[in-house]
């Protein structure tokens, strides 16, 4: 069995919980409306919806908030912002989005490292929590189903209990005041949570296959299927920042009135903005819908091409669902992509 | 846990002088406290921040940087108009020296030519002036500088002092010209692709280039024809480098920053790149 592993039974989850909130404040899933749900502060266990599969924003929101203050300035002089960072505790952050947190760290911890994300980043205990996936999930064929790290503890539902893994040391750290709740994996929990895991690798419905997704989306650069997107795209960002891995940002200045002193701040910025990829003079690299369109959509199924060479979806279904002009279903777009490849291939081997 | 700092700190820049060029450009030298940009190569950017409006990524324009730094600066925006409202003695914000320069240790030992077209003489003089301040390390060197307009020349005086240098061949080419040049100046009304044609370019010569992105298409052509090779060819690109630490995506072409990957590439580097309008080498087929 893995290291580290060990039974937590349902009925002591309410302990389990209060332990962890001694630590700092606890942000779970919670239910906002009919059909969607929230990262929010939670100070009791009955607040958390363990149902939950996607939340409208992913966890990143604690690590890089909408927007925050970078530095102060007066006329005389420039002075970092350094806020006060209290200790963080994510509960029930799937492995989709412990993907996307992965892909996130590698961004900001590459050369100069950015302190804003790090900073909140190290000063926090993230608990993954398995989920069963609905039509809109594909992290499966993403390669993002079973989580591999950005965590410190993980809860696998096995009917009555979860079974408890325990990554990091501070992971170790945080389940120390429980150790009494907890009970060594056993057999027949090795076996539940096999199962478990198998039963959910069955359970994802959309048969959507990656293949060559990298060749794929170079070869079909300049398919109509882009255009046909872009003449329905309303710019509109909704995409980036319900993406686990979109991070883009802007750096602006408020300035005081009188002028003499001010703020530097960051904020979300969205590739799908019309001046985002615009230079001095009004030259605009990416003046219309497609090229915005395409560039995300290429970003995230092809990826890097350097430094990092990996792509940055993580099949959270999250733009699927939150798209206003229905254009961001990848997997019916890479589907229909794939579709005109394969003819094409066929074609050219005729 | 210990905090690390933020990355994003400009140091102040005084401002030492303030040389009005041709057209709407501005000649700035800012004097800093520390030796951060001492390290500026050239071709690399800083990124200059006027506080209460805003940064922008502004080329290293001199050869030799010290306790001083020259940027060329063109009024364009709302951070450059900020800029030109400034005096002799004010601040601003500089942060840098980043991304990849013109590859000058590379350079060493061959032919070199340079290539500017309008405002892309910045980035250009600072290696001009590197090269011509080692100038026994390098063989040929030519300069070629195009511009619409012969008022819009910049640097004018420099290129006086150039021309009667016998070490550096410069071809100087506007699309149109003042007739009464005063004082007369050696230059001829064309482009900088006529330029190429004359010169004494052939396969073994480096090149370096920078310029509006429509122009870069038709030099890499001229280029071919005088059998310089992808791998002899570098450009200088612009796009919006906003942080210049390849964080806040603004600059990516294709999957690439091009404020760390670039501003300047190499032209066999670019294979495959699509978003590349500069040049046809790019796509994705």
């Amino acid at each position: 069995m893995m290291d580290h592993c060990f039974v937590l039974a349902k009925d002591s989850f309410a302990e389990f919980f209060e332990s962890l909130s001694k630590l700092g404040r606890v942000y779970a899933p919670v239910k906002v409306s009919d059909q969607s749900y929230s990262f929010r502060q939670v100070e009791s266990h009955e607040q958390i919806a363990f149902e939950a599969l996607r939340t409208i924003l992913p966890p990143k929101k604690y690590f890089y908030p909408t927007q925050e203050t970078i530095l102060r300035y007066n006329d005389v002089q420039i002075e970092e912002h350094k806020p006060e960072i209290d200790f963080q505790i994510l509960f029930g952050v799937h492995p989709c989005d412990l993907a996307g947190l992965g892909i996130m760290d590698t961004i900001f911890t590459a050369g100069p490292a950015d302190s804003h994300y790090l900073n909140r980043r190290q000063s926090s205990l993230i608990v993954g929590l398995s989920c069963m996936p609905d039509k809109h999930c594909f992290c499966q064929s993403m390669g993002t189903d079973c989580p591999e790290s950005g965590y410190d503890l993980f809860l696998t539902d096995i009917g009555d209990d979860y079974l408890l893994e325990v990554r990091t040391a501070a992971g170790v750290k945080a389940v120390d005041p429980i150790m009494p709740l907890l009970r060594a994996a056993g057999q027949d929990d090795e076996s539940r949570y096999k199962a478990f895991w198998s039963n959910r690798a069955q359970a994802f419905t959309n048969g959507f296959k990656p293949d060559n997704l990298r060749s794929v989306m170079a070869m079909e650069w300049d398919n109509k299927i882009w255009d046909e997107m872009a003449d329905r795209c309303l710019s509109c960002g909704n995409c980036t920042p319900v993406c686990p891995t979109c991070y883009c940002f802007d750096l602006v200045d408020i300035a005081s009135l009188n002028g003499t002193s001010g703020e530097r701040r960051r904020e979300w910025d969205s590739c799908q903005f019309v001046g985002f990829a615009q230079v001095a003079a009004d030259y605009n690299f990416r003046p219309g819908p497609v090229d915005r369109l395409k560039f995300w959509y290429r970003h995230k199924l092809h990826g890097f091409d350097d430094p990092f060479g990996f792509q940055t979806c993580v099949g959270c279904g999250r733009c699927t669902v939150s798209c206003p002009a229905g254009i961001d279903d990848i997997v019916s777009v890479v589907q229909a992509l794939q579709a005109t490849n394969q003819a094409k291939t066929k074609h050219d081997a005729n | 846990m210990m905090q690390i700092s933020t990355p994003f700190m400009p140091e102040k820049g005084v401002i030492r002088s303030i040389v009005p060029m041709a057209q709407d450009n501005y000649l700035f030298e800012f004097k800093t406290d520390t030796d951060r940009l001492a390290a500026c190569k050239p071709g690399q950017f800083v990124e200059l921040w006027v506080p209460g409006v805003g940064e922008c990524p502004i080329s290293v324009c001199s050869g030799r940087v010290t306790e001083s730094i020259q940027l060329l600066v063109r009024r364009v925006g709302r951070v450059t108009n900020a800029l030109f409202q400034m005096s002799e003695g004010d601040w601003a914000g500089l942060r840098g020296p980043y991304g990849h320069g013109f590859p000058v240790e590379r350079y060493k030992g061959q032919n070199l030519c340079m290539v500017a077209g309008g405002l892309g003489i910045a980035p250009i003089r600072s290696l001009w002036q590197y090269v011509l301040d080692h100038r026994q390390d390098f063989g040929k060197v030519i300069l070629i500088y195009g511009m619409r307009h012969s008022d819009e020349m910049l640097f004018r005086e420099e290129l006086k002092l150039l021309l009667q240098r016998g070490d550096i061949h410069v071809f100087l080419a506007a699309d149109d010209a003042t007739v009464c040049e005063l004082p007369p100046f050696a230059m001829q009304v064309g482009r900088v692709t006529d330029m190429i044609r004359q010169a004494a370019i052939d396969h073994d010569f480096q090149v370096a280039i920078c310029g509006p992105p429509v122009m870069y298409k038709y030099v890499i052509e001229e280029l071919k024809a005088k059998h310089v090779t992808d791998q002899n060819i570098w450009l200088s690109l612009e796009r919006q480098m906003k942080c210049g630490i390849g964080k806040c995506g603004h600059c990516f072409i294709g999957g690439r920053f091009t404020c760390q990957a670039g501003p300047v590439f190499q032209l066999a580097d670019l294979k495959f790149v699509p978003e590349l309008i500069e040049c046809d080498n790019g796509g994705a087929q």
